[in-house]
């Protein structure tokens, strides 16, 4: 029988497990010193369970695993990563009908590849300084602050997700309303660029309260 | 005789300082003449803000070129950088040397004076 656990943590002295492949098939003699450490280390010291969203496989991305995590609903991870797996196809299914229907010398210009469409799209829509709330003299002031990669990532993911959730047609599906502001932020157009504009402006705007800042 | 030099007790009992107007002070209960263990709380000035004249030019560069990140690749690349920079710094400072400014925090002042306290009493 399983007992669910609330929270669990292991050991301080538990390592992380390492999924790649490739890091196993070096031979020993082009190991620096620290990787040598590092293995020897791994032997001695027990080693935590790789999560189920970890996979070695060449075909998996982190980042777009994160992606179906943002957008699985209640746990729902079957429909979410059928979700995904649709939008991607719905890229390259656009991309491709463009490819075929271009003159000769454009062919080389239309990127098919849906996993680059996808990377770059999220490069484009992360934004570059955020505001935050600081309190100064019993008045709340937005203050422009940098962000980590971190939070600039996930930004970026949720607009794109409630973007697609709100601003779509009754009877169009997630994939294609999805394909459709992918495409459109590969190529620095459409309503998420417009916001992490309107972010970048606000920002601007408010350039005098960046002494507020103390950190 | 223009300034006649008297010493400083004749001026002080011509003054009538000692006739019940001044008394010398008469310390009742003291309290015991030595150093607490502990400073008072004093507010720690907030350090300046890092990053703002990258964060200034990479915005006047987008006021000029309609807030595109493409024109202004370099200046968002400098201003990444001395981010990375100040996040590895405020990293890396250790709290318990000196601040910037010279002067410890009063927590950690109070924290090592309780390790070291006054001596009130010999046994």
């Amino acid at each position: 029988r399983i007992m669910p656990v609330r929270w669990s943590r292991y050991n301080p002295s538990y390592l992380e497990p390492e999924v790649k492949k490739d890091s196993y098939q070096k031979p020993l003699e082009e190991l620096t010193e620290e990787e040598r450490e590092q293995m020897e280390l791994k032997a001695v010291r027990p080693i935590k369970a790789a999560p189920p969203t970890l996979s070695s496989s060449v075909f998996s991305d982190p980042m777009v695993s994160k992606f179906t995590n943002m957008m699985m609903k209640s746990g729902n991870k079957v429909l979410a990563r059928s979700l995904m797996s649709q939008t991607l196809e719905a890229i390259k299914r656009k991309q491709l009908e463009k490819y075929h229907k271009a003159p000769e010398n454009e062919k080389e210009t239309i990127e098919c590849n849906p996993y680059v469409i996808f990377h770059q799209a999220l490069n484009n829509c992360q934004p570059i300084i955020g505001l935050s709330n600081i309190t100064k003299g019993g008045k709340t002031y937005q203050v422009p602050v940098p962000l980590t990669d971190n939070r600039k990532r996930f930004l970026a993911m949720k607009w794109l997700i409630t973007e697609c959730r709100d601003n779509k047609h009754r009877r169009m599906m997630m994939p294609e309303k999805l394909s459709q502001e992918l495409l459109l932020a590969f190529n620095n157009e459409g309503p998420v660029i417009k916001r992490k504009h309107v972010l970048h402006k606000m920002a601007e705007a408010n350039r005098a309260y960046a002494h507020f800042r103390w950190w | 005789m223009a300034a006649p030099a008297y010493p400083a007790w004749v001026t002080r009992w011509v003054s009538g300082q000692w006739r019940n107007k001044k008394r010398p002070p008469a310390l009742r209960p003291p309290r015991p003449l030595a150093l607490a263990d502990k400073v008072a709380n004093r507010r720690e000035q907030p350090t300046e803000a890092t990053c703002s004249t990258e964060m200034s030019v990479m915005m006047a560069c987008w006021k000029q070129n309609d807030f595109n990140d493409a024109p202004c690749a370099e200046e968002i690349r400098m201003f990444y950088d001395c981010v990375a920079k100040a996040e590895k710094e405020r990293k890396n400072q250790n709290e318990d040397t000196l601040s910037s400014r010279g002067n410890l925090p009063s927590s950690k002042v109070n924290k090592l004076l309780r390790r070291f306290p006054q001596i009130t009493r010999y046994v």
